[in-house]
């Protein structure tokens, strides 16, 4: 099995109900070609660095996903079908991998999610650590130019 | 004296360019990450070759898929603005 990943800018006009049936039919899809769903990221409305159809703007959406080639020629032919999908590229993330070892990689990122929601308040110290960390490395950083600029007036002299 | 003042000028002319991916390791090549490859493109959207950027070959030939990947879903344009 492959590891892929699929970006599609979707329409951006379609209403909410419509778009989540848009996403439906794919999922559905890839289950029904025997994929391994591993991420449907939505990243919403982006401006487009050149116009598609006569929009500026577009839907995308970002599929990680286990399959065969086949599966993935099954959904290219279905989205150059589709209307509602403005473009779409596939790319190969990882030759070889085991369905297990996928489904394990899911488990462990819905583990993590889990986590993050049951304990918010510790992440936001953890943020706090870390602003403070870059805060006191910068008067370390702005001392060492000078240093140097000192050896280069020696250097001159 | 004077040899120095040369030298300095030289050094400051030809700085060796290193490349920017291998100083850095942490620094990855992503065509979905379309912030990053802005430096590398000029303002007409062109491909910037390594000798002005100072990318080591490796890393010059993933970047120009990357590029490429990034023009074909829109990220970054194939074509600039004429101004």
């Amino acid at each position: 099995m492959r590891r892929y990943e699929t970006i599609f800018i979707a329409d951006p006009d379609l209403q909410e109900d419509a778009r989540k049936n848009l996403f439906d039919k794919y999922k559905n899809l890839l289950v029904q070609e025997k994929g391994i769903l591993i991420d449907f990221d939505d990243w919403g409305n982006r401006k487009l660095a050149y116009p598609i159809k006569k929009k500026a703007r577009g839907h995308y959406v970002c599929v990680t996903y286990g399959g065969t080639g086949v599966l993935v020629t099954e959904l290219e032919r279905n989205f150059r079908l589709d209307d509602k999908v403005m473009k779409f590229m596939t790319v190969l993330l990882e030759k070889d991998v085991t369905a297990n070892a996928l489904e394990a990689e899911i488990a462990a990122a819905a583990q993590l999610k889990e986590v993050k929601e049951a304990t918010p308040a510790a992440t936001d110290e953890a943020a706090d650590e870390v602003t403070e960390a870059a805060e006191a490395d910068t008067p370390e950083e702005t001392k060492a130019p000078e240093t140097e600029t000192a050896e280069a007036a020696q250097e001159e002299n | 004296m004077a040899f120095q003042k040369k030298n300095t000028k030289k050094r400051f002319f030809q700085r060796r360019k290193v490349c920017r991916f291998c100083a850095d390791s942490t620094l990855e090549i992503n065509y979905k990450d379309a912030k990053a490859l802005r430096p590398f493109i000029t303002e007409r959207g062109k491909i910037i070759p390594r000798r002005i950027t100072g990318t080591c070959a490796k890393h010059q030939r993933k970047l120009a898929v990357a590029i490429k990947q990034a023009r074909t879903i829109a990220f970054l344009p194939y074509v600039g603005k004429l101004s």
